[in-house]
């Protein structure tokens, strides 16, 4: 019997993280871990190897000003962080809105997947499901 | 219209319902947060935490409905509590248990239902979370697999008589 996926969710709210967690153990999809904010996942991060990653990113700052948060992608793609597959990991981003800047910051970042909200446990599962043969590629949508 | 048969375990069950002291308390965020969830996972108009008592079911939490009861029955939870399985009844005008029902031929004009027992860990189901819609609809195995979840964590709130909730 193959091993399970390792994945990570990094979502703050519960009750998504939740049924996200227990319904990829229930239907064996993968062995989803959870952390609520980027600090814990860090550190999780660092102490198993994940075959994929499902980041929720927040957008800082107001006005002109205000960007998306990436700075635990940055640390697994570029960063000194002891994640042994940081910079090839496949990743799927969940993010308010898709903007231009935000499609061009994850392309250079070779993110895989942006799932846009309003955030569902199904399309979160599917893209965990996807993490199975998907290397990283262009991002695409999903709503 | 079918009225379900009583479960075989009846007083058992209603025991174990009303130990829980659950019965016309108030709304509590715990199952109202599953409910409204659950609600926008499947997008269905109506969602209930049922609970089935002697002659009724009671709903401790509700998306889409102002109505607190109906009669037992009537109700289509009174039929799902009789399998260990998800109960889906993708067209209830399609299912000679339902289709002249007064909530099928009446408001709420329910045509799909999906019920998912709430069993204990004592294998006595006393209610279903269930979802609702006005239109024919199916759920395939990753729904299925949802909303299984969803149960559990009523399940876990319900066993849970302390109220503690973790966010």
């Amino acid at each position: 019997m193959a091993k399970p996926l390792q994945i990570l969710l990094v979502e703050p709210e519960t009750l998504l993280r939740r049924t996200v967690v227990m319904t990829a153990r229930s239907l064996n999809l993968a062995q989803v871990h959870e952390a609520a904010s980027n600090d814990t996942a860090l550190g999780m991060l660092r102490s198993r190897p994940y075959q994929g990653a499902v980041i929720s990113v927040e957008c800082i700052g107001s006005g002109s000003d205000s960007h998306y948060d990436l700075s635990l992608v940055d640390q697994l793609r570029f960063g000194d962080t002891g994640v042994t597959n940081g910079q090839t990991m496949p990743i799927a981003i969940m993010a308010h809105q898709a903007t231009p800047q935000l499609l061009n910051a994850l392309r250079e970042r070779k993110i895989s997947r942006v799932i846009l909200k309003p955030f569902r446990a199904k399309v979160l599962l599917e893209a965990i499901a996807g993490f199975a043969g998907a290397p990283g590629a262009a991002p695409g949508l999903a709503p | 219209m079918q009225v379900a048969p009583i479960p075989h375990n009846e007083a058992e069950r209603l025991a174990a319902l009303y130990e829980l002291l659950i019965l016309d308390t108030p709304p509590e965020e715990r199952y109202d947060k599953i409910v409204a969830f659950a609600a926008a996972e499947f997008d269905v108009p109506i969602v209930l935490v049922s609970l089935l008592d002697t002659n009724r079911q009671w709903f401790k939490a509700s998306v889409g409905t102002d109505v607190c009861e109906t009669g037992r029955d009537i109700s289509f939870c009174s039929h799902a509590v009789l399998q260990d399985d998800i109960m889906v009844v993708p067209d209830t005008l399609d299912d000679p248990r339902f289709a002249d029902n007064p909530l099928v031929a009446k408001g709420p004009h329910i045509r799909f239902y999906a019920g998912a027992p709430l069993t204990m860990a004592s294998g006595l189901r006393l209610g279903t979370l269930c979802l609702i819609d006005r239109q024919p609809r199916t759920l395939d195995a990753l729904d299925m697999g949802i909303l299984g979840t969803l149960r559990d964590l009523v399940v876990m709130e319900l066993s849970n008589t302390t109220g503690d909730a973790d966010g």
